[in-house]
């Protein structure tokens, strides 16, 4: 009975909560700002589930047919062919005697035109231990990535994505009073002194070894992380001047004398120099 | 193609000593100095990464001029710049950078 009543109870309560005027008075509620800010906070999702899918298909350098050992740390050979299964469109399984083809006819197709690279794989395929023909079915999980692939390349709009999101996220729980604002500034200078870091030390090594003319495997995982980490930074810069806005503001008005539309503040402080 | 790395960076060093030296000596103020090097910062940036934009661009949509190289040569240089003029940042901003690295120790009450 009263389990019963209970139930009714929290049923019409849900109802009430649930109904079409509650939520639209409780939306109306809201302001628009923050509306925005929690529409963008799913950006960061978004972009999460594009970098898996463009991490899984292509090559990130654009290789074709890219023989062993490979030319960076990503090398994978699961159907033992010798040659790199990210730069290819299929990976395919090889025989002492002959590649075997797929059950799909437009895999075979494209296993033909793509593999005419015979001196590529040439003494680079590794031993089978299983003399059986396989045949490998296409999944579509890792065959849906383009040769050309240029456009997958490096991953500029996921963590821009992710970035603005996340900023948007700390920017919004600093303006709700969770976030500190000392704590706030600390994650995104963080963030962007680990992309300073990362990308100007990457440059500079590529720069040297370019200058010694040194060819290393590790150039094209070097200039993968010096582009990812240039993202990063830039984006942490314009984040940087959105949190210092007044001080960059400042710097106009001090270097060229542009006046600044901002409140006067406390005139004892120096203006331009503090963060 | 070789990149210089001491020669862009020399006027540089040099620069920031000058002007370091005179807000110590108390000819320009604090505003000035921190300024001026703000503003280098934020022009080796633009520059750099404007440039090394452009480029990803490029290689993203296959397009090949002939004045690539050039651009990837001033992309580098002002690279190595804007990484020096970062330590000059940093120098600058020591103080909250350093709460930044190590977070101040909470003060215990006597």
């Amino acid at each position: 009975m009263m389990g019963g009543l209970t139930h009714k109870l929290s049923r019409d309560n849900l109802k009430s909560a649930l109904g079409k005027e509650n939520i639209k008075s409780k939306l109306e509620k809201i302001p628009l700002k923050e509306k925005l800010l929690l529409a963008a906070s799913t950006i960061p999702f978004i972009a999460a589930s594009t970098v898996s899918t463009s991490c899984a298909t292509t090559c990130p350098y654009g290789m074709v047919n890219d023989p062993f050992p490979g030319q960076c740390s990503r090398y994978m050979d699961v159907g033992g062919d010798g040659i790199c299964d990210f730069s290819q469109a299929t990976p395919v399984t090889t025989t002492e005697a002959a590649t075997t083809t797929s059950t799909d006819d437009t895999t075979s197709t494209t296993v033909e035109s793509g593999h005419g690279n015979g001196a590529n794989t040439e003494g680079s395929v590794p031993d089978q231990p299983d003399t059986n023909a396989t045949v490998v079915q296409d999944s579509p999980g890792t065959d849906s990535g383009n040769l050309g692939g240029d456009g997958d390349n490096y991953l500029v709009m996921p963590i821009s994505m992710l970035l603005i999101g996340g900023y948007l996220i700390t920017h919004f729980l600093f303006k709700k009073g969770i976030l500190k604002r000392n704590k706030h500034r600390r994650i995104w200078n963080l963030l962007l002194t680990t992309g300073y870091l990362g990308s100007g030390g990457t440059g500079v090594i590529l720069a040297v070894l370019i200058n010694m003319g040194i060819r290393t495997a590790l150039n094209p995982s070097l200039t993968f992380w010096h582009v990812e980490l240039s993202i990063l930074m830039v984006m942490g810069t314009l984040i940087h001047l959105h949190i210092y806005r007044k001080p960059f503001r400042n710097m106009f008005r001090v270097l060229f004398g542009f006046k600044s539309n901002s409140r006067r503040r406390n005139p004892s402080r120096v203006e331009g120099t503090s963060k | 193609m070789v990149y210089d790395m001491i020669l862009p960076a020399l006027p540089f060093i040099g620069g920031y000593l000058f002007t370091y030296s005179l807000y110590r000596m108390d000819l320009i103020k604090k505003a000035f100095h921190v300024n001026i090097w703000n503003f280098i910062i934020g022009a080796a940036f633009l520059i750099s990464g404007g440039v090394g934009f452009i480029l990803l661009l490029f290689m993203e949509f296959g397009v090949k001029l002939p004045i690539n190289p050039q651009l990837l040569y001033w992309h580098v240089e002002l690279g190595v710049t804007l990484a020096l003029v970062t330590i000059f940042h940093f120098h600058t901003y020591w103080k909250s950078s350093k709460t930044m690295f190590f977070p101040a120790k909470r003060r215990v009450k006597a």
